[in-house]
C-alpha cells in the first residue's frame, strides 16, 4: 500500500482487542451509574458552529477545534467539547423543562494538540454529565459523590479527587487590585505551583510575611487542615464566602468517611474564565495525566439565552481504560475473550440453520473458515 | 512505600544537581553516580535517578514516566511543558542572550537572521518586539553562526561569556535569566504529595542555608 494511504494522522489511532472491550466495559460501568442517578442520555451534533463553541469554551480553548467552512460561508467546527452542546440544549430544546436537569453523554471530541505534549491525542472519547438549573452544596455534592462510585465500581482505590473554587483566587485577585495582565501573571505563578517566584510577585502587593504565607498555602494540597491555614491567611469576603462552600463539602465528605478520596487543593486555577465555583480534578495512580475533572459553571448558559447555575464533569475514557488495562487482574471488568462454538461444514443450509439454533440458544459461535465451508 | 522517580539533566547540570540532592539526603555513592547506568536508585530505595538529555527531561515528566525532574529554565522556556515548577533552585545561574560580532552593522531595514538552538524562545522575543526574523536552527556551536555570517546575530546560553569573547562576539540583549527548577507531573505532586512534599521541604531548607 502506499504511504499516503498506510499512514494514520498524527494524534488519531484505532483500537481493536482487549483494549475496545475495557472501552466498552467502562463506558457500560459508567452509563449504568448516570442511570442509577437518574441521568438522561443526550446525543449531540457532532459538527456544529465555531461561534457556538468560541462562546462555550472561550477562545483560547475553541481555538484548537478542527474548522471547516459550511456552504453559506459560515465557519463550523467538529465538536471540541460537549458542555458547549449540552448548555445550548438546556437553554433551547429544553428550555420549558422542570428543573434541575440531569444530562450524560459519551462522545468523541476532536482538538488539535501540540505533538510534543503528552496529551496527544486528537480524538479523545468524553464520559460526562451535568446537572443543570440547581445552585446548592447538595447539586455540587451530587456530582461529586457520582464520581466516587465510578471510581469505586472501576476498584480504583488510588485514586484522588481534588477540590478548589475559583472564587478563593477571585477573591484575591480582588483584593489586591490586579490589573488583566498582572491577574494573568499570578494565575499562572498559581497554576504551575511557582512558589519562588509568586511570594516575589506578591511581595509587592502585600506583607512579606502574608506573601510568603501565601505562596506556602497555594503550594499545597491537604485535607481541612488547609481550609484553617487559609482563614487565617486569606481574610477577603469574597475568598472567605468560597471557603465556606468548601468546608460544608468537606463536611458531608467527612460524614460519608469519604476524606481519603478527596484532596483540597487551593492551587487549581487553570480555567478560571469559564468555572465559577467549585472545580475539581480527577487522578489515578497509573496515569500521568489526570483522567478526568469539571466544576461549577453558573455563567455558560447565560450565553445561549436563559442564565442559569450548572455543574458538571466529565472523565477521558481512554486514559482511564488505559490505568485498567495496565492492571493485569483486570479488575473483574470485563470477560475475556471467551472460547467460541466453531460451526462448519454441512453446506450453507444446514451451517445458517445450526447458527440460528445456536445463538437463539444463546451460545458464542464463530463461522468456520471458508474452505471447511461446502 | 512510595518511590519517587527523578529525571536529571546530563551535562552542564548534572554535577550540581547530584550535589544538591546529596545535601537533600539522598544516599549517592560515588560508585552510583559515576557509573554510566542510565538509571540508578539511591541507597534507601526511595529514590530513583534517571539521566536524560536537558530536552528530554520535561517530556519524561511530562508523561509521568518520572514524577520530577530537575532542568534549567531554558529547556522550560523552549518548550513550554504543561508541568508544575514548585522551586527555582540556586544552580547553574546563566543568561539567554542575544549576541553578535563585535562590528555587526546594526540591524538594517528588511528582515534579520537570527541562528539559534532555542527556536521558540528566539520568535517569542523579536515578536514581542515587532521585528521580523529568519530562523536559522541549529544543534551546535551557534557563535560560528555569527562570526561566519551565516546569521546577523544568535540567541544563546551565557553562562561565563567566554566562549562569546574568544569568538569575538558581544552581549546585546539579555531575554531572560536561567537557573535550574524542580519541575514535577502534575498527576505525581496529587498522587505522591508526601514524598513531593518532603523532596521540596528538604531544597528549600537547603536554599535557605545557602542564602544566609
Amino acid at each position: 500500500m502506499s504511504e499516503t494511504l498506510s499512514r494514520i494522522p498524527a494524534g488519531m489511532r484505532y483500537y481493536s482487542g482487549s483494549e475496545a472491550r475495557f472501552r466498552r466495559a467502562t463506558e457500560n460501568v459508567m452509563i449504568s451509574i448516570f442511570d442509577g442517578w437518574s441521568y438522561e442520555e443526550i446525543t449531540t451534533p457532532t459538527i456544529d458552529y465555531y461561534s457556538l463553541f468560541e462562546h462555550g469554551m472561550g477562545h483560547a480553548q475553541a481555538h484548537h477545534a478542527f474548522r471547516l467552512s459550511d456552504t453559506d460561508g459560515r465557519m463550523l467546527a467538529v465538536r471540541p467539547d460537549v458542555t458547549s452542546l449540552v448548555a445550548r440544549a438546556a437553554a433551547t430544546l429544553f428550555a420549558e423543562r422542570e428543573r434541575p436537569l440531569r444530562l450524560c453523554y459519551v462522545a468523541p471530541i476532536f482538538r488539535q494538540q501540540p505533538q510534543s505534549h503528552a496529551e496527544w491525542k486528537r480524538e479523545s472519547m468524553h464520559i460526562g454529565g451535568e446537572l443543570i438549573g440547581a445552585n446548592s452544596d447538595a447539586a455540587d455534592m451530587e456530582i461529586l459523590i457520582i464520581i466516587c462510585e465510578v471510581l469505586e465500581r472501576l476498584n480504583l482505590d488510588r485514586a484522588l479527587i481534588t477540590l478548589n473554587d475559583v472564587e478563593v483566587f477571585n477573591g484575591i485577585a480582588e483584593q489586591l487590585q490586579l490589573r488583566a495582565d498582572a491577574r494573568d501573571e499570578m494565575r499562572e505563578l498559581v497554576d504551575t505551583r511557582n512558589a519562588s517566584d509568586l511570594e516575589r510577585f506578591l511581595a509587592s502587593y502585600t506583607s512579606a510575611a502574608d506573601a510568603k504565607g501565601l505562596a506556602h498555602l497555594i503550594r499545597l494540597s491537604g485535607k481541612r487542615n488547609i481550609l484553617t491555614e487559609a482563614r487565617r491567611l486569606i481574610t477577603n469576603p469574597r475568598s472567605g464566602l468560597a471557603l465556606d462552600r468548601l468546608e460544608r463539602l468537606w463536611s458531608v465528605i467527612e460524614t460519608l468517611q469519604l476524606p481519603n478520596r478527596f484532596e483540597i487543593d487551593l492551587g487549581d486555577v487553570s480555567r478560571l474564565d469559564y468555572y465559577t465555583g467549585l472545580t475539581f480534578k480527577i487522578y489515578v495512580s497509573g496515569a500521568g495525566t489526570r483522567v478526568g475533572g469539571g466544576g461549577r459553571y453558573d455563567g455558560l448558559t447565560a450565553s445561549f439565552g436563559k442564565s442559569e447555575p450548572a455543574v458538571g464533569f466529565v472523565f477521558e475514557l481512554d486514559t482511564l481504560t488505559e490505568v485498567l488495562r495496565q492492571r493485569s487482574d483486570g479488575s473483574g471488568l470485563i470477560d475475556q475473550a471467551t472460547s467460541a462454538k466453531k460451526l462448519t461444514g454441512h453446506g450453507m443450509h444446514d451451517l445458517f440453520a445450526a447458527a440460528r439454533n445456536s445463538r437463539a440458544a444463546g451460545e458464542r459461535i464463530v463461522i468456520g473458515p471458508r474452505d471447511e465451508v461446502q | 512505600m512510595t518511590q519517587l522517580t527523578i529525571a536529571i539533566a546530563k551535562g552542564r547540570l548534572q554535577a550540581e544537581t547530584l550535589d544538591l540532592l546529596s545535601l537533600a539526603g539522598l544516599g549517592l555513592s560515588s560508585e552510583t553516580v559515576s557509573s554510566r547506568r542510565l538509571a540508578v536508585e539511591d541507597e534507601s530505595g526511595r529514590y530513583r535517578l534517571i539521566f536524560v538529555k536537558p530536552a528530554d527531561v520535561p517530556v519524561y515528566v511530562e508523561h509521568g514516566i518520572a514524577d520530577c525532574g530537575i532542568v534549567g529554565r531554558d529547556v522550560l522556556l523552549e518548550s513550554e511543558p504543561d508541568l508544575l515548577q514548585p522551586l527555582s533552585l540556586n544552580i547553574g545561574a546563566c543568561r539567554i542572550v542575544v549576541a553578535a560580532t563585535q562590528n555587526s552593522p546594526p540591524s538594517q531595514v528588511g528582515i534579520l537572521r537570527v541562528a539559534t538552538k532555542y527556536p521558540r524562545i528566539a520568535a517569542r522575543y523579536f515578536g514581542s518586539r515587532g521585528v521580523a526574523i529568519e530562523l536559522i536552527q541549529l544543534s551546535g556551536s551557534v557563535e560560528l553562526a555569527s562570526v561566519l555570517g551565516l546569521a546577523d546575530c544568535i540567541v544563546d546560553l551565557v553562562e561565563t561569556g567566554n566562549t562569546l569573547r574568544e569568538n569575538g562576539l558581544k552581549i546585546i540583549e539579555v531575554i531572560a535569566q536561567s537557573t535550574a527548577r524542580l519541575v514535577v507531573n502534575r498527576a505525581s505532586y496529587q498522587l505522591k504529595v508526601d514524598a513531593v512534599g518532603q523532596l521540596v521541604q528538604s531544597f528549600e531548607q537547603i536554599m535557605e542555608v545557602s542564602v544566609e
